[in-house]
């Protein structure tokens, strides 16, 4: 992992395979896979590698062959990334942010109508993802190159607070460079930039020609 | 830090802390009066110290360890070791940033335990006062040297196989030093057997770090050259038990 000052970047090169101790997927010889600052979808059926391309991404897990490489600072989202049962989201918040960050991110997190107080094993699903996504999100520093890698941030969240997040990301001008993987449930939403793990190939589509709604994108996989 | 901010908070959170910075305090108070103290007033000083220290002992493996073991597991399991593996914050980091927030809470708890015997059971003879001091310094040197490491342990040993095995082997160990030395050397000197010999040798001696007889029948402080020792003994110690810690820490469930 490289720090850039402002311009995140993840190259996937050809021939970068993942897996655990089989093959799960992997980029094409051919042509390397460049991803810079805005938003990216990773898209896949289940069990095709989109958790085990983010998390060889974030360094967690070792490639199986080739390489890649992130410039900027990387935070991984795990889908079952968990806090302290007792814990309230707001002691969270307070923990792992900074004081002027924290503030703001409680401030969403009303909008989001996310109970602070109440500990955090007894939040439901949708809203223990939005403690960590606040998390992640204001996690983030102006000036310094980030990479979020979010792994199924949308689970259980209802269509309301989805669209708060992502009406963030497109209002942030932070340069962030964000991979979320997911599994859309219309077939309207769009995606300007989208990684596609398809018959065990990582391909990336963007561009004029390039799909831009889930309902193009999502024959495409198998 | 954020890891250790995020540890400290947990523990704060679930309170248990508040019953044994209660037992440190009140415990010494009330156990001395189980002594005959009406016939000999004198009992109550050095009962009050053995209480105290007793307390701190138990307090420690019971709680502590077990505290450092489960924060060892919580954190490989619950994605945040992941989390903070993936922001550039290095295993060995996490595990020392957990084992800090652990420390957070021992240390004002030895601090409770000296003032209980400083407060409580110091002898009203200047000589004998000074010696009471620096006795009880030394014990709390001895003390944490030995508790420090196995909270390492404990929390390493958490993280790779699970809090309950996390807690049994640093609790063992301390038991072991603490009593089960002594068992193996009246063994040695019954049996001539040179496993023993070595199981001897290289097991943690902690007994040596309990100075409760001493303040307990006066003996006073141990000589600087004797102290000494024994902190490089388990200086010695520490840096072993650290480095097995530090191979043994994992911060993501095996794949």
């Amino acid at each position: 992992m490289k720090l850039t000052d402002g311009n995140p970047k993840v190259g996937l090169l050809g021939g970068l395979s993942i897996g655990y101790q089989e093959r799960l997927a992997q980029v094409s010889d051919q042509g390397d896979i460049e991803l810079g600052s805005g938003t990216h979808y990773l898209l896949a059926r289940n069990g095709r590698g989109k958790t085990t391309l983010l998390r060889t991404l974030a360094g967690v897990l070792k490639p199986l062959d080739g390489g890649f490489s992130c410039e900027g600072r990387c935070q991984l989202l795990s889908e079952d990334m968990t806090f302290d049962r007792e814990l309230p989201a707001r002691v969270i918040l307070k923990c792992l942010l900074k004081k002027a960050d924290c503030k703001q991110a409680i401030e969403l997190a009303h909008n989001l109508e996310l109970n602070l107080v109440k500990p955090y094993g007894k939040l439901s699903t949708g809203n223990k993802r939005k403690v960590a996504l606040l998390v992640a999100e204001f996690s983030v520093q102006e000036g310094r190159s980030d990479i979020l890698l979010l792994d199924e941030p949308f689970t259980g969240l209802d269509a309301f607070a989805r669209e708060i997040f992502q009406d963030l990301w497109s209002k942030r001008q932070d340069g962030v460079l964000r991979l979320v993987s997911c599994h859309p449930d219309f077939d309207s939403m769009e995606m300007e930039s989208s990684v596609l793990i398809s018959d065990g190939q990582i391909v990336h589509l963007s561009g004029e020609n390039a799909p831009k709604q889930w309902g193009d994108l999502k024959i495409q996989l198998n | 830090m954020q890891l250790y901010r995020l540890t400290l908070a947990t523990m704060l959170q679930r309170k248990v802390w508040i019953i044994a910075f209660l037992c440190a305090l009140i415990m010494p108070i009330v156990l001395p009066y189980l002594t005959p103290h009406e016939s000999n007033p004198n009992l109550v000083a050095p009962a009050r110290a053995q209480a105290a220290w007793i307390c701190l002992w138990v307090v420690s493996i019971a709680w502590v360890f077990f505290q450092a073991a489960r924060f060892g597991d919580d954190t490989a399991r619950s994605g945040l070791g992941a989390y903070f593996l993936s922001t550039g914050v290095s295993r060995v980091s996490q595990m020392m940033q957990i084992w800090l927030a652990c420390l957070t809470f021992l240390l004002p708890l030895v601090c409770i335990t000296v003032a209980v015997c400083l407060v409580g059971a110091m002898p009203g003879d200047s000589a004998q006062a000074k010696m009471w001091i620096a006795t009880n310094m030394q014990y709390a040197a001895l003390f944490l040297l030995v508790i420090m490491p196995l909270m390492m342990v404990a929390t390493s040993v958490g993280s790779r196989f699970g809090s309950t095995i996390g807690y049994l082997i640093p609790l063992c160990m301390s038991v072991y030093g603490m009593y089960g030395v002594g068992y193996l050397s009246m063994m040695t000197t019954v049996q001539d057997n040179v496993f023993l010999d070595w199981l001897y040798v290289v097991s943690p001696h902690y007994h040596l770090a309990d100075l409760t007889p001493r303040l307990v029948f006066r003996h006073g402080s141990m000589v600087g050259s004797e102290f000494l020792q024994l902190v490089a003994y388990f200086v010695g110690i520490k840096i072993v038990l650290s480095m097995l810690s530090t191979m043994c820490f994992q911060a993501k469930p095996v794949t």
